[in-house]
């Protein structure tokens, strides 16, 4: 079943792979207001670069609508336009997370006002500060605004390109909650901190008296995060609509360094929108070691070869091929509980294929093949096949057992003496005979 | 001699015989008639249908040896129940049932008669039962006569006591385990009467039929040991018993280890350890009787003494010590629960939460054998008059048989022969005493009177007297006799005999309406169908629970696993083929408290394990709007129990009732009981039915809460015409990792409360 679906799968994704970059499809709809829609032309512009076809739709826009019939209409929403507080009724945080389970993936940009927005990120869980509170910062010494931060790329990151530039940012920042399927992708720099830059000085001075309770620390907030959702489609919240602008992308950040933020809008487009680090299982197989039929049913103890074939998606060719790269993934053998839990390695020489084989537990019962590798960034790789594990056929024991020697004897002692006795029963009676005849 | 009325003369000895064995054969063929045509009430009121719990899986079972062959049937392993546990259903299964309608099956189907299995388990019982008159015939021949034996099979024919087990459609094990039980007895008693080795050996033949068929093959394990040492002790040992018992023994027990559920059970627990004494104990006896013969009386009464309290004490430290160690598996409880009442409900509830496993009520003592209870009591006193060994076994029969019935509401099935057979023997001396012509001769002296002469006309005399001869020493008549001494006993006249015989006549009749009548309205029901009387007394048929069981059959995935409470696992998998959570089988006491546990949590306790045990579908019964008082919410107390038998901690019993003990499910109701899963899935939506008015729960006669509950974690997936069966799908996991409370508070626009990032410092002070 699994294996259809993804074979299906394969092939609408070839079909639409030729032109687009994604994994998913290369219809994008742009929610911004039309005065802003030209603030962005360097993004836009890189996008489509890319292949995708953006339609650009005003926050109170009617059509075109998100969702048709609940099939959504585009494989990509982004909305920059954070500081709209309403939106046209089919935008609602209710029915992006309907989009979300239809597959959509979703960039949204927030702000620091409240919006309908800000009450969707808790349900990510996100911490935004209270309304009108920035990210400020005092470092490094600039003749900007303090909330207008250059936020340094981190040194190793899978989503963002290496050697990135630091990155110009403005607006709210907002903290993890603990949530597993948080990516962060950009945080905050250590020396900044969120406060109301209108009430000045006092209100620092009251959170440091509360033990640090409301203090929004820098070292604790993050201006970008991916979120994973379970289905496969991703979600990346900016804290500021800014960091996508032309003005921020032309900035630089020192003397004759440009800023990342061209760099950094395409990389965070790239991961939302699946072009980078997706990965997909193709097919899983499971037959008895040395053979290689797969069984509906095993026997307990049985040598069982387990084998996943994975691809990961290249944007640059827009095809998926076989990736032998996971180093840790595992395969769990499960029966309420996992039975067996063990590496799931990549065969060499056969690209894209992670094989293992183990000696099946000495228990019957229903059991489950179950891969389950989430990793951040990475697309989550979930399977599942059942097997019945039964025990041995009435005839598939041994037929000899040492330990039932004593049962042996006893049946062949009793025959050798049902024999002997009936011998010598035999013999007597002829003899008696005999006797009787010489009597006679 | 003078004779109350005329009787023919002029018969020849042959042709009376004839007569009597065609009127036999006669009778026995209308009693098996009557026998079959009376479990078909089911068949005509309802349909052709399985009925209950247990027949669905042997339905099923029998449909895979059909279909399969017998070594797939032995060797199968079936992923659907208790999952995901499975269940080696070959190893775990007396096969008798199966491999008998299997051979019934293949036979028809050689001759090109293609029946449905579904048929021959349907009609399985009832063909069985006439053969269980037969051989209850057989029996009763051997302990008096035919016509007791007549009497006796028309009596277990159509007793209600036999038939709550055996109409059509109810395949159950008991449904041939009656006829095998009777028949192995049979061949005992014969066997220990001729001393014969083949009787002995037939009986060995039927006994492992019957622990192929059912688990109450142990009654014979334990009665004719019982038996054999009761002959013993009254000083009756003879070599008929001797061949009688080892050739039984030996072969039964030896051809019993073959069941693969039964294994090494017969050498290596308690309650098959009885059976190993006594022939242990034979041997002694015989061995001694031996020595007896060849040594003088002084030196073998020394030596009797010696060698019996060593051996006794030998055999008894050696079978404690055994069970000490560990290899003799002790008493099982549902042993112990034979022996105290209360045991189950203590230790097990699991065992004492089945219906049919309470002690049985007074009125179902009459209920299912009306005035052959009183006769019963009646017929063991005459078996005390004669006293031949096998009236001992009757008597042994009835003792032990009268014993478990009291216990047990589903033993009440191995008392029923023995009453209709010790009925049988009273009524027919009955019968005898005043049918016979004779009357007591003036002109003869007293002890003359002693032997009654043949009469032909009612079939063979025993050789039994009447109550009427005291010579049969028994301590009552001869006391009457010695009050009356002058006085010639004796019936005189026709007026005696014509009152006498037709309220005899009477007390039969009424038997055979009352037999008709608990049979078509208290024992013929399905119970998958009910079926409840319109307005115009016209019958409704209320088929819930297999509209439920073919939406889910027609509307899920073939892997959706449905949880239910065990009742309905074997209907779950027979009419739906869903694999179930737990099921009838109620081996694995582990795995149906946690089925327990998810009933009587919250929503939140109950999500992870429903998750873990893949659980699709959560079927429950409820009877509230009907009035159907079966359900699962009277059921519920016993999921608490059993589950709190494993999570003492989390579950408690006392917490799902309210403060003044009362068991409520209205608006006091406890909060244990407002957030259990069972009865947040029974309520759910409904006083939405009602329209705001009072809405009334049927079954406890109590207002719901207007405002009922809510789910969260499951939806609702399907609810039955008339609400009985309802299924609700289990929520998968939510997109977004949060919890699915807060999810379906999100998804109906409520704001969540503004969080704060968790401080991690800590002021200086």
């Amino acid at each position: 079943m699994l294996s259809f679906c993804t074979f299906v799968l394969f092939f609408l994704s070839l079909s639409g792979l030729l032109h687009a970059k994604s994994s998913d499809g290369d219809s994008v709809l742009v929610v911004v207001e039309e005065a802003h829609k030209k603030d962005f032309t360097i993004f836009f512009d890189s996008l489509k670069e890319q292949g995708y076809e953006l339609t650009f739709r005003a926050p109170k826009d009617e059509t075109p609508v998100v969702a048709e019939h609940d099939v959504p209409s585009f494989a990509h929403i982004i909305i920059l336009a954070s500081e709209s507080k309403n939106f046209a009724k089919d935008i609602t945080p209710q029915s992006l997370v309907e989009l979300l389970s239809g597959g959509t993936n979703l960039l949204l940009a927030l702000s620091t006002k409240q919006t309908a927005l800000s009450s969707l990120a808790a349900e990510f869980s996100l911490i935004l500060p209270p309304p009108s509170t920035p990210l400020v910062s005092f470092f490094p010494e600039r003749k900007d605004p303090l909330t207008v931060i250059p936020v340094p790329a981190p040194a190793s990151s899978l989503i963002l390109s290496p050697k990135l530039a630091p990155v110009w940012f403005s607006g709210a920042p907002h903290a993890l909650g603990n949530n597993p399927f948080l990516v962060p992708i950009l945080r905050a720099p250590a020396e900044s901190f969120a406060a109301d830059t209108d009430s000045g000085a006092d209100a620092l001075v009251d959170a440091t008296e509360k033990g640090g309770e409301g203090f929004w620390a820098g070292s604790q907030l993050s201006v970008a995060t991916g979120f994973q959702a379970l289905g496969g489609a991703r979600v990346t919240w900016v804290g500021g609509v800014d960091l996508f602008s032309d003005k921020f992308a032309k900035k630089e950040v020192s003397k004759g360094v440009k800023s990342g933020n061209t760099q950094f809008a395409r990389d965070v487009a790239a991961w939302t929108f699946q072009e980078s680090l997706v990965l997909r299982i193709d097919s899983t197989t499971h037959h008895l070691a040395n053979t290689t039929t797969p069984l509906e049913q095993y026997t307990t103890n049985d040598n069982i070869e387990f084998s996943a074939h994975i691809s990961r998606f290249n944007p640059k060719k827009s095809t998926w091929e076989p990736y032998s790269g996971i180093k840790d993934m595992q395969l769990e053998f499960t029966m309420l509980d996992p039975h067996i839990r063990t590496a799931l390695l990549p065969v060499p020489g056969s690209p894209g294929k992670y094989s293992v084989t183990f000696r099946a537990p000495d228990r019957h019962g229903v059991f489950k093949f179950v891969i389950d590798y989430k990793r951040k960034g990475w697309t989550h790789l979930h399977s599942s096949t059942t097997v019945a594990l039964v025990p041995p056929r009435h005839d598939g024991y041994p037929r000899f057992l040492s330990a039932a020697w004593p049962y042996y004897a006893g049946a062949i002692s009793t025959s050798v003496g049902f024999f002997l006795f009936s011998a010598a029963w035999l013999a007597g009676e002829s003899r008696e005979k005999k006797a009787k005849a010489k009597a006679q | 001699m003078p004779t109350a009325f005329p009787l023919p003369s002029d018969l020849s000895p042959a042709t009376v015989t004839n007569t009597a064995s065609l009127l036999r054969i006669v009778a026995l063929s209308l009693i098996s008639g009557a026998a079959i045509a009376s479990r078909l009430f089911a068949v005509i009121n309802f349909e052709s249908i399985i009925h209950e719990f247990d027949p669905w899986f042997n339905y099923r079972a029998t449909r895979v040896l059909a279909a399969k062959g017998f070594y797939e049937f032995w060797n199968w392993f079936d992923p659907t129940a208790w999952y995901p546990l499975g269940r080696v259903v070959g190893g775990t299964v007396y096969p008798g049932l199966m491999a008998t309608s299997g051979v019934i099956y293949n036979f028809l189907h050689a001759l090109n008669l293609p029946v449905d299995i579904r048929n021959i388990c349907v009609m399985l019982a009832p063909g069985f039962s006439a053969l269980t008159a037969w051989a209850t015939y057989m029996f009763t021949k051997e302990m008096k006569d035919e016509s007791a034996g007549l009497l006796a099979a028309a009596f277990i024919g159509i007793v209600p006591g036999y038939i709550s087990r055996s109409v059509a459609g109810s395949y159950d094990n008991e449904a041939i385990a009656i006829f095998l039980l009777m028949f192995t007895f049979y061949c005992w008693i014969k066997a220990l009467k001729l001393g014969s080795a083949l009787f002995g050996t037939l009986a060995a033949v039927f006994y492992f039929y019957m622990v192929a068929a059912w688990g109450g093959y142990v009654f014979i394990t334990n009665m004719i040991p019982l038996h054999g040492l009761v002959l013993i002790l009254m000083g009756r040992f003879t070599s008929r018993l001797y061949v009688a018992y080892s050739s039984w023994y030996v072969i039964g027990t030896l051809s019993s280890m073959q069941v693969p559920f039964v294994g090494f059970q017969p050498v290596s627990t308690s309650e098959h350890m009885a059976a190993l004494g006594v022939f242990g104990l034979l041997q002694i006896v015989a061995f001694v009787q031996l020595v007896r013969s060849h040594v003088s009386s002084k030196q073998f009464q020394d030596l009797l003494f010696v060698v019996l309290v060593t051996a006794g004490l030998f055999g008894f430290a050696a079978f404690v010590g055994l069970t000490y160690k560990g290899a003799i598996a002790p008493w099982t409880g549902r042993f112990y629960s034979l022996w105290d009442t209360g045991y189950a409900k203590k230790h097990i509830p699991i065992i004492a939460s089945v219906s049919e496993h309470q002690p049985t009520a007074w009125p179902s003592f009459f209920m299912d054998l009306q005035f052959l209870i009183f006769l019963f009591p009646a017929g063991v006193i005459l078996c005390f008059h004669q006293l031949r060994d096998e009236h001992v076994f009757v008597i042994i029969y009835a003792v032990m048989a009268s014993y478990f019935a009291g216990v047990m509401v589903r033993l009440m099935l191995t008392l029923t022969p023995v009453v209709c057979v010790a009925s049988a023997v009273a009524f027919s001396t009955l019968l005898d005493t005043y049918v016979d012509a004779a009357e007591p001769d003036d002109a003869v002296a007293p002890a003359d009177s002693a032997t009654p002469p043949e009469s032909g006309a009612t079939a063979k005399k025993p050789k039994k007297a009447a109550p009427a001869a005291p010579s049969t020493g028994s301590a009552l008549s001869d006391l009457v006799a010695a009050a009356v001494p002058n006085k010639k006993k004796g019936i005189y006249g026709l007026d005696t005999r014509f009152a006498i015989i037709v309220n005899a006549v009477g007390m039969l009749a009424f038997f055979v309406f009352h037999c008709t009548w608990a049979t078509a309205s208290a024992y013929s029901s399905p119970s998958v169908v009910l079926a409840s009387q319109n307005a115009d007394g016209s019958q409704h048929i209320i088929d819930d629970f297999r509209e439920a069981y073919y939406w889910l059959r027609q509307n899920t995935p073939e892997t959706a696993v449905v949880m239910s409470w065990w009742d309905y696992g074997y209907q779950i998998a027979g009419m739906a083929d869903r694999p179930t959570l737990v099921d009838n089988n109620t081996w694995n006491n582990t795995h149906i408290a946690t089925v327990g546990k998810a009933m009587s949590s919250s929503e939140e306790v109950a999500y992870p394990i429903l998750r873990k045990h893949d659980v699709d579908y959560v079927l429950v019964i409820f009877g509230g709007l009907l009035g159907y008082s079966g359900d699962d919410i009277n059921k519920f107390l016993w999921m608490v129990r059993i589950a709190q038998g494993v999570w003492p901690e989390e579950i408690q019993e006392p917490n799902y009732f309210t403060p003044q003990g009362e068991y409520r499910v209205d608006e006091h109701a406890s909060p244990a009981m407002k957030n259990s899963l069972m009865y947040k899935m029974s309520y759910y939506r409904f006083s939405e039915l009602f329209g705001g008015g009072p809405s009334t729960d049927r079954v406890r006669n109590q207002q719901v809460p207007k405002v009922g509950p809510t789910l969260d974690y499951l939806d609702e997936a399907y609810t039955t015409e008339n609400w009985i069966v309802r299924i609700y799908q289990v929520r998968s996991e939510d997109l977004l990792g949060r919890d699915l409370k807060s999810a379906n508070a999100f998804a109906k626009g409520k704001k969540r409360k503004r969080s704060k990032p968790v401080s991690r410092r800590r002021p200086i002070l």
